[in-house]
């Protein structure tokens, strides 16, 4: 059932009277996101022009676009981009009513924008093959695991991941792991579901990608595939929970619209929804995890200010001076 | 010899020249607007660039990373180039000069890969190779995707010589290979030349294939540093490498064509020499043909058929139409207004060229280099300004135009050109005002060739993806859109039925570019080695 | 009333002078040959008649209509002139009669009348039939033809002719020629030719004008410029021409090797004398005190033949009759029949 909280925030920013039709550029899949769109839309009346596209390619666009954006809603598929927009100051404060129930970890702490469904860093491995599993990222740059591992390095959610090490170790230790793992052999691709893809093929044996990723390739090749999730060792920085999220865009005339949504979005119905149908984490508390694996708390992520992942730019300029970018 | 004294002056005085110097300075502006219009992106990109303080910029420029790709993409173009010459030559030159089995229909395959996007190749291919990836697929995907570029520029250059030529060489004892080289060579050199620019143009801007083959050239640098990167301003720089890499393609064109004997044909009658009926070079000529047709277009389509047959996802065809009209209406507005920008500078560049159009033709080519992602952002910025105009079908076909108006320029420029030189002057002299001479004298004989310039924008811009995706009205899908949306390759049957009707869609343009040659067109006299008909 | 004014034309293309204070006027109906080397200027002022080339000074002038002067330019679609370039420049997309009748203007004639004038200039030229071909099915003459006729069509009051005949084989170019200058004649068109051949010139025209780096330097009949060159230079444009060293004599006489003069009168002027080829006969028999020379060539073109004589060193070019009795080899004696032009060398 769906359960539209209504919020009385006293602290609305502009909203049209009469909403018919709302702007969101989604960076989220068509497939997996429009039924969501199309129960609220059923709900609501209120028409949804969804621009599909890659987040960080919409992030960029928005970014462009600055305060002449016709987006009212952003919804990304990781932080990153929520944060560069967010950096460039063109979200709105969110009332504190709006999703509410998300914990505090998974919220921009100037609320400038919050998280919806979790998405966990993971390593995908051939069981057949790997027969050490890895305790922490720094293991792969072991020998055991040479010419084995393949990553994604212009992937949003790598380099998440490669925030969350910069931040936690420093750029020169992410520096050193970063080299240690081109003298391995590590193979570079483009995509986290060509990282399964070549895991099931037999071209490597492990690749660091998020948890879905099993789902998605098994479901697209239409059959079972031999590679499992496997997660480091609790609180190791390997272990990163990302979100997808969304941030209202200040220019927006409908904010009051957008934040509806966002509450929808983070109702338990509708986390319920992401975990069943894209196998993703829900946020809230006490929710149900995905087939098989451990609930959020206990997967031991390690302990970081998401806001910290807007930090793109060091991490960006790592990679591009290592020649990963 | 006398002189009367002078007598009441017959005509109001100067009203006609005023009236045509007034038509003039209209297509100056007009050349400038579109100079300023191509410049758009260029500005853009300096823009940004600036954006980082310049030791950063030195840094990014002279970093490993950035001349390792520059290598990869220098060598991408010359292997490409190099094979589509050999291969380009050898193809025209046989359906020109030997004796084949329906001759003239055999253009129509060797042209249709430009039905066909970089993208849906790669797909195909890799559907029948799963391993085919790196760096020799590229060159194989993009050579067979720009070789019909050098075989329609060869055609053209080769139906403008004189057979007669030909004859003279072999009674001076000549065979057919010193014949092809000393004779028929560097007569054809200049319009060779210019298919090789656009095929290297477009290898260069190419996304599609590449990325898909997971060979890092400057555009996929380029594409990377927007999508992963926020740093628009590294990736603009990176964008200017990409510039001076095409400054020095067009330089090394120009050059080549300065040097191309120009020959001012006047015949006034044809004469093609015989067919050659040499076994050997009919049977060789026929085996590259067909193995050619085999792997650029018999095993795509195959592909693409059974795929679409074999479809486990039942077919949306209501979002199968709606994208394919969408495709088709704003390609060809997006053609359309090609051809309105590039007419200004297409009718003065064939009046005479002066260092401004030519200046202005040099912009346009070199922007033809640009990745569609500059031009969409470039777009992007500038359009978010426009307020209602942002994101509607005008705003993209715009950037088509902008996109592929090098294409448009040099067919309309070279089509004028074929105008033979007295005839201007001669009908004026028959009473014509000079908008009647362009009406019924010049726009007459370069109809045909600056049709083929509009289809070929057109054709370009069905296929057109990034700018696309950033420009387009938000729920607008082209077919391009949707076969990029049903996600990685192997999801390919769900993008095969967009990808089997937009190559379906874009064959008819193609068919009509490619129509056999009628032979008795001969009266359109080849003034210059330039750009041929098609570029 | 003169059918054409052309007075004291200065044109400059590129900042070079290429016609300077050039004039030249034409009765209506008179045909002018423009005979000049390559780069006098002959197609340029063809050009700046037609309107085609906007002079710098001068006044161009069709019978009372003033064309062009100053800031008065007529463009070249007002002017009605019959324009047929060297190139001959037939529409390649119009088929025959299209191009014939490209210039008749149709808000002014109907549909029939249109297709009677072309009828007519097609049987005027010689090309009845021809109406539904195409220009490059037709031979270099036929479409010289056809240019023509297209020229005269719009019954022009002038019509220029840019070595129109230039391309073709020498017999075909001789009829053709014929028939144009007929045709014209019987239209009563004014025209001007250029040509560079000088016979041409001389066959067709009433006036000849001599250009040289853009100027005229000298006009009038056939006969006159043939005869009466105004200069040595001159006279070799208009047909071949023996320049040979001569002196003037205070009586009056003038000594060259045709005419050697013993007399003790004082010089008055040294210099030279033109002699044209046909002026010297040739006898068999030598007799005292004749000039005498040794035949060294024979060219022979069937209706006359060319002959060169080798006298002290000197060879002189002779015509001579068809039928001749001559050998190579043999001594002749020369006699000058003709005037004794005289220029002098100050």
């Amino acid at each position: 059932m769906l359960g539209l909280v209504t919020s009385c925030s006293t602290s609305t920013n502009e909203q049209a009277t009469n909403v018919t039709e709302m702007t969101i550029y989604s960076g989220r899949s068509e497939e997996f996101i429009a039924p969501f769109f199309a129960d609220w839309q059923a709900a609501t009346g209120i028409k949804l022009n969804v621009r599909y596209g890659d987040s960080a390619e919409l992030s960029a666009q928005i970014l462009e676009e600055g305060s002449n954006s016709p987006a009212d809603l952003f919804l990304s598929q990781d932080a990153g981009s929520l944060g560069a927009i967010s950096q460039a100051g063109l979200f709105t404060t969110l009332p504190s009513d709006v999703a509410a129930d998300i914990p505090a970890a998974y919220v921009a702490a100037n609320r400038e924008w919050v998280g919806i469904t979790g998405r966990a860093r993971v390593f995908a491995y051939a069981p057949v093959r790997v027969k050490t599993l890895p305790a922490s990222v720094t293991d792969l740059t072991k020998s055991i695991y040479k010419n084995q591992i393949g990553i994604a390095p212009t992937n949003a959610s790598f380099q998440a991941f490669l925030a969350a090490l910069i931040e936690n170790k420093g750029s020169g230790f992410a520096k050193t792991w970063l080299e240690g793992l081109q003298a391995n052999g590590v193979k570079i691709y483009l995509k986290n579901s060509a990282i399964v893809e070549a895991i099931d093929k037999g071209e490597i044996s492990l690749g660091l990608v998020n948890h879905y990723y099993i789902w998605e390739v098994s479901e697209s090749l239409g059959r079972a595939i031999n590679v499992k999730n496997g997660f480091f060792a609790p609180s190791d920085l390997g272990n990163l929970i990302n979100v997808s999220g969304a941030g209202v865009l200040q220019t927006s005339a409908k904010q009051k619209t957008a934040q509806d949504l966002i509450n929808y979005l983070t109702s338990p119905a509708a986390q319920q929804k992401f975990v069943t149908d894209t196998h993703e984490y829900s946020l809230l508390d006490g929710a149900l995890p995905p087939t098989d694996l451990p609930t959020l708390d206990k997967i031991g992520a390690p302990s970081l200010d998401l806001k910290n992942l807007s930090n793109i730019k060091a991490t960006q300029d790592l990679l591009i001076q290592v020649g990963l970018l | 010899m006398l002189t009367t004294s002078p007598a009441r002056i017959a005509e109001p005085p100067s009203s006609h020249t005023q009236s045509q110097r007034g038509w003039r300075a209209v297509l100056l502006t007009s050349v400038g607007a579109v100079a300023g219009i191509s410049m758009i992106p260029f500005v853009y990109l300096l823009v940004r660039a600036s954006d980082k303080p310049f030791d950063e910029i030195v840094q990014l420029l002279l970093r490993q990373k950035t001349l390792e790709v520059l290598a990869t993409t220098a060598t991408l173009v010359i292997c490409v180039v190099a094979i589509n010459l050999v291969l380009g030559i050898a193809i025209a030159s046989g359906l020109h000069f030997v004796h084949l089995p329906f001759r003239r229909l055999l253009v129509i395959p060797m042209v249709l890969p430009l039905a066909i996007p970089s993208y849906v190749f790669t797909y195909t291919w890799v559907a029948l190779i799963p391993s085919f990836s790196g760096f020799a697929a590229a060159v194989f995907i993009l050579s067979i995707s720009t070789i019909p570029y050098i075989i329609l520029a060869t055609l053209a250059g080769l139906r403008s010589i004189d057979g007669s030529q030909i004859e003279v060489a072999r009674s001076l004892g000549l065979n057919l290979p010193q014949t092809f080289l000393r004779v028929v060579f560097p007569q054809i050199r200049g319009h060779v030349s210019a298919g090789a620019l656009l095929a290297g143009l477009y290898t260069m801007s190419d996304f599609g294939a590449v990325s898909l083959l997971n060979v890092e050239t400057l555009t996929v640098s380029i594409q990377n540093m927007y999508r992963a990167s926020y740093d628009r301003s590294a990736a603009a720089v990176i964008s200017f490498v990409l510039i001076a890499f095409s400054i020095l393609f067009v330089l090394a064109d120009e050059s080549i064509k300065g040097k191309s004997t120009q020959s001012q044909l006047l015949k006034s009658t044809s004469f093609k020499s015989p067919l050659i009926r040499k076994k050997y070079l009919r049977f060789g000529t026929t085996s590259i043909i067909t193995a050619f047709a085999l792997v650029a277009v018999i095993l795509p389509f195959y592909v693409l058929l059974t795929r679409f047959f074999s479809n486990p996802v039942a077919i949306d065809w209501t979002s199968l139409a709606t994208a394919t009209i969408s495709t088709v209406s704003v390609a060809a507005l997006g053609a359309i207004i090609a051809l309105v920008l590039s007419a200004p500078l297409g009718l003065l560049l064939s009046a005479g060229a002066s260092r401004f159009t030519t200046v202005t033709n040099k912009i346009v080519v070199i922007a033809h280099a640009l990745p569609g992602v500059v031009v969409g952002l470039a777009l992007v910025s500038i359009g978010s300004k426009l307020g209602a105009l942002y994101q509607t079908t005008f705003l993209l076909a715009f950037a088509y135009a902008i996109l592929f108006l090098a294409k448009s320029v040099t067919s309309m420029s070279s089509s004028l050109a074929r105008v033979p030189d007295g005839v201007k002057d001669v009908a004026a002299t028959l009473g014509m005002n000079p908008w009647a001479v362009v009406k019924k004298v010049i726009a007459p004989i370069a109809a045909p060739g600056i049709g083929i310039g509009t289809i070929l924008v057109f054709l370009t811009a069905m296929k057109e993806l990034p700018a696309t995706l950033m420009l387009r009205p938000t729920g607008f899908e082209t077919l391009a859109t949707q076969i990029w949306s049903s996600g990685s390759i192997n999801r390919f049957n769900e993008a095969a039925p967009y990808a089997l009707i937009l190559v379906l869609v874009a064959a008819i343009p193609t068919f009509l570019i490619s129509r056999p040659d009628k032979e008795d067109h001969s009266y359109l006299q080849e003034s210059t080695g330039g750009p041929s008909e098609r570029t | 009333m003169n059918a054409l004014e052309v007075s004291h034309l200065k044109v400059l293309l590129s900042g070079k002078v290429v016609l300077d204070d050039l004039s030249l006027s034409l009765a209506p109906g008179q045909i002018a040959a423009l005979l000049g080397p390559s780069g006098c200027g002959k197609t340029t002022l063809l050009r700046s008649i037609a309107g085609l080339i906007r002079p710098s000074e001068g006044q161009i002038r069709f019978g009372k209509q003033l064309v062009s002067f100053s800031s008065v330019h007529l463009p070249p679609h007002k002017r009605k002139i019959g324009y047929v370039p060297q190139e001959g420049a037939l529409f390649p997309h119009l088929n025959i009669a299209d191009n014939i009748s490209f210039g008749i203007d149709s808000s002014v004639f109907t549909k029939d009348q249109i297709r009677q004038t072309t009828k007519e200039m097609l049987a005027l030229t010689g090309m009845d039939g021809f109406g539904k071909r195409m220009p490059h099915q037709l031979s270099g003459g036929q479409q010289t033809r056809v240019a023509l006729a297209r020229a005269l069509a719009i019954k022009p009051s002038i019509v220029l002719l840019d070595e129109p005949f230039s391309a073709l084989d020498a017999e075909l170019r001789t009829e053709l020629r014929t028939d144009v200058i007929t045709l014209l004649r019987s239209q009563n068109t004014t025209a001007i030719l250029v040509t560079h051949d000088r016979e041409e010139g001389l066959v067709s025209a009433d006036v000849i004008a001599l250009m040289r780096e853009g100027k005229i330097v000298q006009s009038g009949t056939p006969e006159d410029v043939y005869s009466a060159p105004i200069s040595p230079t001159i006279a070799s444009s208009t047909g071949d021409a023996l320049v040979l060293q001569a002196s003037q004599l205070s009586d009056g006489t003038t000594d060259y090797i045709l005419n050697p003069i013993k007399s003790s009168a004082p010089l008055v002027a040294s210099g030279h004398i033109v002699i044209r080829p046909e002026e010297i006969k040739l006898n068999k028999s030598l007799t005292d005190g004749s000039i005498n020379g040794q035949i060294i060539k024979i060219d022979y073109y069937g209706h006359d033949a060319m002959v060169a004589i080798d006298i002290a060193g000197q060879h002189l070019q002779v015509r001579i009759p068809g039928p001749f009795d001559f050998n190579v080899g043999q001594s002749v004696a020369l006699e000058h029949v003709g005037p004794v032009r005289f220029f002098s060398n100050n």
